[in-house]
């Protein structure tokens, strides 16, 4: 489904030149969730962009359902980490929702049922008529979520989408995406920096290396597919996985570290 | 893979926190108590802060009146004022005068927006542009008077090609700044959810814009009303300009005087009705509080 293939990013400022991604090599399967982690800055915000169609990138390729991406590749949904300004303000936060789904051309009926279903499904159902800034920053995160869900988007990219919300609302909105990706086949990626996340949700979790970036390691997590937050969690297999994404982390930024010069 | 059915088919256990909405008219809504009282009591000094400025004027000008026979005393100029505009004039003069502004106004809004939107949008058309539209804004409209007139004559074409010319340069600088300073996060948001053409125009550059698009407005608004009347002093058998002239050259002072009031009146009714219409277009905006920022 996502095909990505020795990408490259060289960001071409004024005379800054940064070297956001050497080389990500990546392939996610149709219906698979896999989780992204790595240090801060290194680039994960910049894959995931590419592969909306985002951004110009430098070198590689990048697929989507067997087409190579020049703009945002259709059915395709995105939760971006600025969630605060993905929000148009001048809309109420139905309106935001539904937006998307005028411009697919769906009829009037079927609009107000998934724009009911989706606010309902993020605890949102009693905001639907106040405007995105008059509600806190977790709140406005997951009108983002609700708009992306109720687009039923083929692929779905999330850039540290839960960075807002509480512990008990960020465990709820887990279990949300797991069940939306169970019910509807939908092909996740899903960027976050917090690794028991990663480690919770993914099929896979790749770790990425400090800027100038490569994959460190592609892992597969051999849980149970039915996660729960208490079971799963507290597995025994749950905790050396997280472990060794630590650590790798950890590695990841020495080595980032000695190459720069730093004891 | 296919989509199984829609998000919300399935109830799920995510009662996530309670909602809380942000009340937008909080501080507006809790009244001091107190009651009617107190309510009656607000509204009379709102009342008494309205006009005691323009009544402390009114006797000023009342005690320094009748020093000149240039300076009319507030009763002869009221008397004048309702002799002459509640009359003929009122069709003869006032209305033209206005429907012209408006016009022109119009016109001007048309054409500052509809050409700022694709120079605000496109960084090399503007890098090339806005040199010279800076240099066109800069200059003073009123000198093009003479121009326009060599090219539109002097009869209605005239003045409202006048009033284009100032009030459309705020307009579409103000536009181009809008469009230009659009969130590149919102801009993202459209192209992924093939939010594109018409609709993009409407949902999101026009309203994005719409600050600084209700900016150029209001400035245009004082530009047109000045060039209303200039154009009317020029070359002009009718209008509001020409008239106050025409009292002036006729020693008709008080009637001369009871002009200048009235356009002072219409400039601050317009300023009045636009800040309603700013109020209702910018609700989110001052809301939001990006105004303040
Ligand atoms: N528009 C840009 N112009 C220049 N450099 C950029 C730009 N966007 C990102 N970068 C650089 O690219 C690198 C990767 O940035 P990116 O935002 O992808 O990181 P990230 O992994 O998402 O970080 P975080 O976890 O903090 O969100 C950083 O060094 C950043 O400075
Ligand atoms: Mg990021």
């Amino acid at each position: 489904m996502l095909e990505i293939h020795d990408l490259r990013k060289v960001y071409d400022g004024r005379g800054r030149h940064v070297e956001a991604i050497a080389s990500v090599t990546l392939s996610v399967a149709a219906g698979e969730l896999v989780c992204v982690v790595g240090p801060s800055g290194c680039g994960k915000t910049t894959l995931l962009r590419a592969v909306a169609g985002l951004l110009p990138v430098s070198g590689g390729e990048v697929a989507v359902d067997g087409r190579r991406v020049t703009g945002p590749p259709p059915g395709t949904a995105v939760v971006f980490q600025e969630y605060g300004r993905s929000l148009f303000p001048w809309m109420t936060v139905r309106q935001n929702v539904e937006l998307p789904l005028k411009e697919k051309g769906l009829p009037a009926g079927r609009r107000r049922a998934l724009v009911a279903g989706s606010l309902d499904a993020v605890g949102l159902a009693d905001a639907a008529d106040a405007h995105p800034w008059q509600l806190s920053g977790g709140m406005q995160q997951r009108v983002a979520i609700a708009r992306a869900v109720a687009y039923e988007p083929k692929v779905l990219l999330m850039d540290e989408p839960f960075a807002a919300v509480d512990a008990q609302t960020r465990a709820d909105l887990e279990d949300l995406i797991l069940r939306l990706w169970r019910d509807l086949g939908m092909t996740v990626l899903f960027v976050t920096h917090d690794i028991d996340e990663a480690v919770y949700l993914g099929q896979r979790v790749v770790v990425l290396s400090a800027s100038p970036t490569t994959v460190m390691e592609d892992l597969k997590i051999d849980l149970p597919a039915a996660r729960d937050q208490l079971t799963t969690r507290s597995l025994p297999r749950f905790g050396e996985l997280r472990g060794h994404v630590y650590r790798q982390i950890q590695r990841a930024r020495a080595h980032h570290d000695d190459a720069r010069g730093t004891p | 893979m296919s989509a199984t059915g829609p998000p919300g088919d399935a109830r799920p256990a995510t009662a996530a926190g309670d909602v809380r909405v942000r009340g937008a008219g909080a501080a507006g809504d809790a009244r001091p108590g107190g009651g009617v009282r107190v309510r009656v009591l607000g509204a009379v000094r709102r009342v008494v802060c309205l006009v005691a400025l323009p009544a402390l004027l009114v006797l000023l000008w009342w005690a320094v009146s009748g020093s000149s026979f240039y300076l009319p005393g507030p009763a002869a100029v009221g008397r004048a004022f309702a002799e002459t505009w509640f009359s003929a004039r009122l069709l003869d003069d006032v209305l033209p005068s206005v429907g012209r502004l408006l016009a022109g106004y119009a016109l001007a809004a048309l054409l500052g927006v509809g050409l700022g939107v694709p120079i605000g949008s496109s960084p090399r058309l503007r890098a090339t542009l806005e040199p010279v539209l800076e240099f066109f804004r800069a200059v003073p409209p009123p000198v093009l008077v003479p121009l326009i007139m060599l090219l539109a004559g002097i009869d209605t074409p005239m003045k409202v090609l006048v009033i284009v010319s100032g009030c459309v340069w705020p307009i579409l600088l103000n536009t181009v700044e809008g469009v230009r300073a659009l969130d590149e996060v919102l801009a993202d948001t459209c192209r992924m959810y093939g939010i594109s053409g018409m609709s993009r125009l409407r949902w999101f550059v026009l309203r994005g814009a719409s600050p600084q698009i209700m900016t150029g407005l209001r400035q245009a608004l004082s530009i047109g009303i000045i060039l209303m009347v200039i154009s009317e002093m020029f070359a002009s058998s009718s209008g509001l300009g020409f008239t106050i002239v025409l009292f002036q050259r006729q020693f008709q002072i008080a009637e001369m005087w009871s002009g200048i009031l009235l356009l002072g009146l219409l400039g601050l009714g317009l300023s009045l009705l636009f800040r309603r219409l700013e109020r209702w277009v910018l609700a989110w905006y001052h809301g939001s509080g990006a105004a303040r920022a």
